[in-house]
């Protein structure tokens, strides 16, 4: 509306000036909310909201079903391995411990082997969490993994077959560098198209992600260009190169073992603190995630963070994509591009984390723990079904995204009614 | 005192907020036909009780009684059945609908029970316009009509719900003095009527016009309510504030330069396509003080816009110091050396969830020391911002407080900081003691006239004209878009106001 | 009068003639495609291409003389048709013949673009309310599940309608709470609710309906039979108007009965005036009086029942079971014809028809290549989303959404 003028100046020194927003001009970007949850929660209130989603995940098998949750949980846990990283193994009579023992840490023990699957999966959880988390930083909400994840998957597929004769290091550098570049265009696609036309990225990312579904089908189904010659009733893509192969460090390569992509994981989780709290761009994409008008007004280029930032994004999704491949599929199928639920999960994981590299580790840890927990390999049928188990899963990850949003207002509440009682205090400390 | 002609009547009516006491045991009458000022400095008080008479709060303690019976309003909904209508300070008029719509929205006329009947809509806004002489179109929407008429629609609003007690705040923050005449002129027309007026303002010379009694608030109390008769704007002002109000700055005469900061034909369009500055031409030199002085919504954001690089400009030139930074980005003219304190310091100059030192940051952190090939030292930008904020004296927190725990004084300190403490040649300051209180005021018009000093060329947007008046050297009067006057040091606030209508250029609208 | 309004006046009519253009640009491009297709069936290349190119530029001088909609959408229309019709000039006349049947596909356009005329519609009374709701899919899927596994409890499809409707208007209600009471960001809110009917339906089908899947006899809603359509003279128009309109399910009808009816709510009525005030302004809603918080959660329960209305004529109206994520992101489409439409009925209803109709030429084109395994149809699966991207990103000129939308209203 044209013609209005501010409030005139207040002359008393003595209004209850709140220094906050007034929620009509500003409303606080999912960035800032979270940031403020970090601050005043720490980690009780992540904690906290997993214990309430799994509760009423616990409630649903209970109705549902009928079965004892706990011994279903307990199930669940048996199959992520987790309890390999305990040395001792504790037997519990109700709540109370009843019987303790050493158990040591037998690297070729069936729980090493879960321990094993899970952390496969939490390495490209990290990387899709990193994912969205970086793009809520710059104010942006990344649903577009599952795209970012399968056009890295097929760049680095091909890279694999291609350039048979690089020697191992370097074919694997390679692709995972082009599947990287991959991701970073196709999320780059939706930053451009939100800094030049203001397209709301949560609906091109989708649309990016059935696109880059149909494009994936279309490559590695049947008849398709990547298909392999050789398997005529198979949709899948031909085997990579041994030499594109990720070193397996822990465990059998020939039954899945852990390989080496994981450290290349965590070494992401650093690369995302240092991007974001020691580069100008980091700096710039924070500024722009908190207050888009203030940075503009400080010469920052909106559009230009907008753009860089669903980049790197779609990048860490792509370099995720890669690193399955080359670390344990080695070739892409048709089902796995039909069926990619990764980038979702990945939203769980960064709201959970609330953006923080450290949050973000432990939450992928978590949903890592679930997926393996409730797989049909490891999960005992006869205590729980796995395709409910599954199922289970993404309602627990619905609830975390829920509760995530939820008790940001409580939070949010309790800081409000914090700085409304500080302008006693500052009319005191007034020139 | 309550006799047969008092028609509204509020009995000792407290609220408290957090950490404030904004009503205490305020009484408060108003009589059939008379226009009643509520008077007193923001922060008084005055919009609390108002919202609390029309249903908004709800009071902790106190009466209100209308037409001698006691009442308790639950919602605005209740205070409009029994007749009080209030016309708030920022319209609460939805801009795509039209002036019907807006005006029946909630008490809408119906056909068959289910069916909106605009006709009918129509017809009675039409009816009203005619009663009250307002000449209003209903079925225009509410976006393309003035500010004064857009006002008219909110009275409307009161008058088709058969209110006979009008509130108003602030009404006349928005228009011209020539608008603000046919306001009163409308107050008068429905005093005679038999309608009872509640004005709230802060400006004296309005309420010796329009009143027939005064009661000043000052912090939460009635201090007293006073008759038109006898009353006097010294003798109004004490009870205000309590004590002696000083605006004028003390400044040395100015000594002007070079011009630092060249503006030539300038023609820029707003966001909905028409043009805001019509073919601008101005110059503000070194060592000199250049207020503009306009209504808001004539074109002088947009003007501060291009200046800065945050608009396109669709012709002319803007220069400083010489180089023609036309259509350059935000970025390159900061760096030409221009300082940006910007209208709305929470919204467009800091940002809240930042530290102080990341805020102070906040043009140079591309730069050395701050940062080099991309690789940010933090401990530089605190060890910078810690040398900023002692110099400008702000307070609350230090260089990683978040901005955030900082008081709308400090905060704008910290603007200030950030584009004074650049070495800029040109200084832009819009509206830049909006929502301060007289200390933080009086710091902000040093940091001005020392800069000025200093040799920079300040440039000086601001709605209050007494703050215009005060620091230019030189004051421009914004007109739709163009600059219709120019003054040197010495112009009175009334001179200024008819510039401000356009008055001498055309008839204003009626 | 105020100079400012007659500015806007002017710019008005500096408007009116580059919008005639625009549109015979649109036109001019459809018709280069309707050129190489049958029954016209031009075999030569320059006559398409050359009406193409005149649509294009229609196009662009429409949109430098301010029309930015139209003519926009005059250029896409112009490379669209030169495209398409290079593309079915390469294919076999006869196969040709056989995919663009005109009655099926008019058939299987309104029948692809009813879930999403559902789901859209409820997407307008939520978002004019100021709610976004990118919720619509998982509505729409648990509106699926519990509408077949309503018919199927019930016994009738009358049964599973309403529970399948109940259903998504309780999802929506706890899209509602999260929104306007504890006022959470909606779109992460949203997706929450994605996950969880995603989650919750599949969960629920395994438990109930396991190996299985939904049994065969599972009550279906009727189609509506017009079989005096056919009668109507001359042969060939009758039997083009029964295979094309007179064989569609009853929700089909039910989606067209919806536009007329919800335009009139929204626009007509004091209802309608109420909830678009709420998504303008919602102080000057509160301060009339209307209740915003009240307004919003009807406008958001009432978006959640439509959308499962829409679901629900996916499971027991169009393929007659259900299978777990069936509405495969048709919510989102539907979401982008509402946006697409500028938030109005029959504008949110037209792209849902150019959905829907990509999407049945993509079932049908498999038959236009020699071998029935030929990859290439697959790509043509991404036209619907290749144009939600273009419509999205404002080539096609942007809308202008609710004022006060996806921003919780805090009242004192």
């Amino acid at each position: 509306m044209s013609g209005l003028s501010g409030e005139p100046p207040d002359m008393t020194g003595q209004t209850p000036e709140v220094s906050e927003p007034t929620p009509e001009s500003t409303v606080p970007s999912v960035a800032a909310r979270l940031a403020l949850w970090q601050r005043s929660g720490g980690v009780i209130t992540p904690i906290l909201t997993a214990l309430i989603a799994f509760l009423i995940g616990g409630l649903v098998v209970f109705a549902t079903t009928g079965k004892d949750p706990v011994n279903t949980y307990k199930a669940i846990f048996k199959g992520t391995g987790l309890s390999w990283l305990s040395p001792v193994s504790i037997h519990w009579h109700l709540f109370y411990p009843a019987g303790i023992h050493w158990t040591g840490w037998d690297t070729t023990s069936p729980t090493a082997l879960n321990l094993q699957q899970t952390l496969i999966v939490v390495t490209p959880l990290i990387l899709t969490g990193l994912a969205v988390a970086f793009a809520f930083r710059c104010g942006l909400f990344n649903i577009g993994g599952n795209g970012q994840y399968t056009v890295g998957a097929l760049v680095a597929v091909q890279f694999g077959v291609w350039f048979a004769g690089l020697p191992g290091p370097l074919h694997v550098i390679v692709a995972m560098l082009a599947a990287t570049l991959a991701g970073a265009a196709w999320g780059g696609i939706a930053g451009f198209l939100k800094a030049a036309t203001g397209a709301h990225e949560v609906i091109t990312t989708i649309m990016l992600n059935w696109i880059a579904l149909w494009v994936g089908s279309y490559l590695v189904g049947f008849n398709g260009p990547l298909q392999d010659p050789r398997a005529v009733s198979a949709p899948v893509t031909r085997p990579i190169a041994d030499s594109a192969h990720l070193h397996v460090f822990w465990g059998n390569p020939l039954l899945q073992g852990l390989h080496v992509g994981f450290f290349i994981a965590v070494a992401m989780l650093f690369v995302y603190w240092i991007v974001l709290n020691r580069t100008t761009l980091g700096y710039e994409v924070r500024a722009v995630g908190f207050n888009a008008e203030a940075a503009r007004y400080s010469g920052i280029s909106v559009g230009r963070n907008f753009f860089l930032a669903m980049a790197i994004s779609g990048a860490f999704a792509g370099l995720a994509g890669s690193i399955d491949i080359l670390g344990w599929e080695f070739n892409l199928d048709l089902t796995v591009v039909q069926t990619v639920q990764i980038g979702f999960i990945g939203i769980a994981v960064a709201l959970l984390g609330r953006n923080s590299a450290i949050g973000i580790f432990f939450s992928a840890l978590l949903f890592g723990a679930l997926l393996t927990g409730t797989s049909t390999r490891n999960l005992d049928p006869s205590v729980f079904q796995p395709q409910l188990a599954g199922n289970l899963t993404r309602i627990i990850q619905g609830l975390v995204v829920l509760f995530v949003g939820a008790d940001l207002l409580i939070i949010y509440l309790w800081q409000a009614r914090k700085k409304l009682r500080l302008p006693q205090r500052k009319a005191a400390e007034q020139a | 005192m309550a006799d047969e002609r008092t028609v509204l009547e509020l009995r000792g009516i407290t609220k408290q907020f957090p950490g404030v006491l904004a009503n205490d045991h305020i009484d408060f009458d108003l009589r059939r036909g008379e226009v009643h000022a509520l008077l007193g400095e923001n922060g008084a008080g005055k919009s609390t009780l108002m919202n609390i008479l029309y249903g908004l709060y709800h009071p902790d303690e106190g009466q209100i009684l209308v037409k001698g019976e006691p009442v308790r309003f639950h919602s605005p909904k209740d205070a409009i059945n029994r007749g009080i209508g209030m016309v708030h300070q920022h319209f609460m008029l939805i801009p795509v609908m039209t002036v019907a719509e807006n005006i029946v929205l909630a008490n809408e006329p119906t056909r068959a029970g289910v069916l909106l009947d605009t006709n009918a809509a129509d017809r009675r806004v039409r009816e009203l316009s005619r009663t009250f002489n307002f000449a209003i179109d209903p079925d225009a929407r509410v976006e393309s009509i003035t500010v004064g008429q857009q006002q008219r629609v909110e009275i409307l609003k009161a008058l088709y719900r058969y209110a006979d007690i009008l509130i108003l705040d602030e009404p006349t923050a928005v228009l011209t003095p020539q608008e603000a005449n046919e306001l009163f002129e409308i107050l008068r027309t429905l005093t005679r009527e038999g309608m009872s007026v509640i004005f709230i303002t802060h400006k004296l010379n309005e309420v010796l016009e329009i009143a027939d009694r005064i009661t000043v608030v000052r912090r939460g109390k009635r201090i007293d309510t006073v008759d038109r008769q006898g009353a006097t704007e010294e003798g109004l002002a004490r009870m205000m504030v309590g004590r002696e109000v000083l605006l004028r700055v003390e400044k040395p005469v100015s000594d002007p330069g070079d011009p630092l900061l060249t503006v030539d034909d300038l023609h820029v369009f707003d966001d909905r396509g028409l043009e805001a500055v019509r073919g601008v031409s101005f110059e503000v030199r070194g060592g000199e003080i250049v207020g503009i002085a306009g209504v808001d919504g004539n074109g002088q954001t947009e003007l501060i816009d291009a200046i800065t690089g945050l608009r396109k400009a669709a012709s002319g030139r803007v220069s400083i110091a010489g180089r023609d930074v036309t259509g350059a980005a935000p970025a390159t003219v900061l760096d030409r050396g221009v300082g940006h304190i910007p209208e709305d310091r929470q919204l467009r100059g800091l940002v809240l969830d930042f530290s102080l030192a990341e805020n102070l940051a906040l043009h140079d952190y591309d730069k050395p020391p701050d940062s080099r090939w991309g690789w940010l030292f933090p401990r530089q930008l605190i060890r910078r911002a810690r040398e900023l904020l002692t110099q400008f004296d702000v307070r609350g927190g230090g260089p990683q407080t978040r901005a955030s725990a900082l008081s709308g004084g400090n905060q704008q300190k910290v603007v200030l900081a950030r584009e004074i403490g650049r070495g800029p040649s040109v200084l832009i300051a819009a509206q830049p003691t909006r929502g301060l209180d007289v200390g933080a005021i009086e710091f902000v018009h040093r940091r001005l006239v020392e800069a000025r000093d200093n040799g920079k060329a300040v440039l000086l947007v601001s709605l209050e004209l007494d703050e215009i008046i005060s620091l230019s050297d030189r004051t421009l009067v914004f007109y739709e878009g163009e600059i219709v006057a120019q003054h040197g040091p010495d112009v009175t606030e009334d001179e200024l106001g008819i510039e401000m209508t356009g008055a001498g250029r055309k008839v204003a609208a009626a | 009068m105020s100079v400012r309004v007659e500015r806007l006046q002017a710019a008005r009519t500096r408007a009116t003639g580059a919008s005639t253009i625009g549109t015979v640009g649109i036109g001019l491009g459809l018709l280069a495609l309707f050129l190489a297709l049958p029954p016209v069936k031009v075999r030569t290349a320059p006559l398409p291409v050359a009406i193409g190119i005149l649509a294009i530029a229609a196009g662009i001088w429409a949109f430098t003389r301010g029309e930015r909609r139209l003519g926009g959408g005059a250029v896409v229309s112009g490379v669209a048709g030169i495209g398409i019709a290079l593309i079915v000039l390469q294919a076999n006349a006869t196969r040709l013949e056989g995919v663009f049947v005109w009655s099926a596909l008019i058939a299987a356009t309104l029948r692809y673009a009813t879930p999403l005329t559902f789901a859209a519609i409820g997407g307008m009374f939520s978002e004019r309310s100021g709610v976004v709701n990118i919720g619509l899919e998982g509505m729409m899927l648990t509106g699926a599940y519990f509408g077949a596994y309503g018919a199927d409890v019930t016994g009738s499809w009358v049964g599973g309608l309403v529970i399948g409707l109940i259903s998504g208007a309780l999802l929506a209600f706890v899209h509602a709470i999260f929104t306007i009471t504890l006022r959470a960001d909606q779109i992460v809110t949203g997706t929450a609710i994605n996950f969880l009917a995603l989650g919750v339906t599949g969960y629920l089908y395994n438990q109930h309906y396991g190996n299985n899947g939904t049994p065969e006899n599972l009550p279906a809603i009727p189609d509506v039979n017009l079989k005096f359509l056919s009668h109507i003279p001359p042969q060939g128009l009758g039997n083009f108007l029964y295979n094309s309109i007179g064989q569609l399910n009853l929700m089909v009808w039910l989606s067209l009965l919806l536009l007329p009816v919800s335009y009139v709510a929204l626009f007509k009525t004091p209802i309608g005036l109420r909830i678009r005030s709420v998504g303008e302004h919602p102080k000057a809603a509160d301060t009339v009086g209307i209740p915003v918080y009240r307004t919003r959660y009807a406008a958001v329960t009432l978006s959640g029942a439509l959308a499962a209305l829409g679901g629900v004529f996916l499971s027991i109206g169009f393929v007659n079971s259900f299978t777990e994520n069936m509405t495969a992101g048709r919510g989102f489409i539907a979401l982008a014809a509402l946006i697409f439409g500028g938030w109005r009925p029959f504008g949110a209803f037209a792209a849902a028809l150019l959905f829907g109709f990509s999407s049945a030429l993509a079932a049908r084109l498999p038959d236009l290549s020699a071998s029935n395994t030929a990859a290439w149809p697959l790509l043509f699966q991404t036209l619907p989303y290749v144009l939600t991207l273009i419509a999205v990103a404002g080539v096609i000129g942007r809308s202008i959404p609710p004022a006060a939308i996806g921003r919780p209203y805090v009242k004192q």
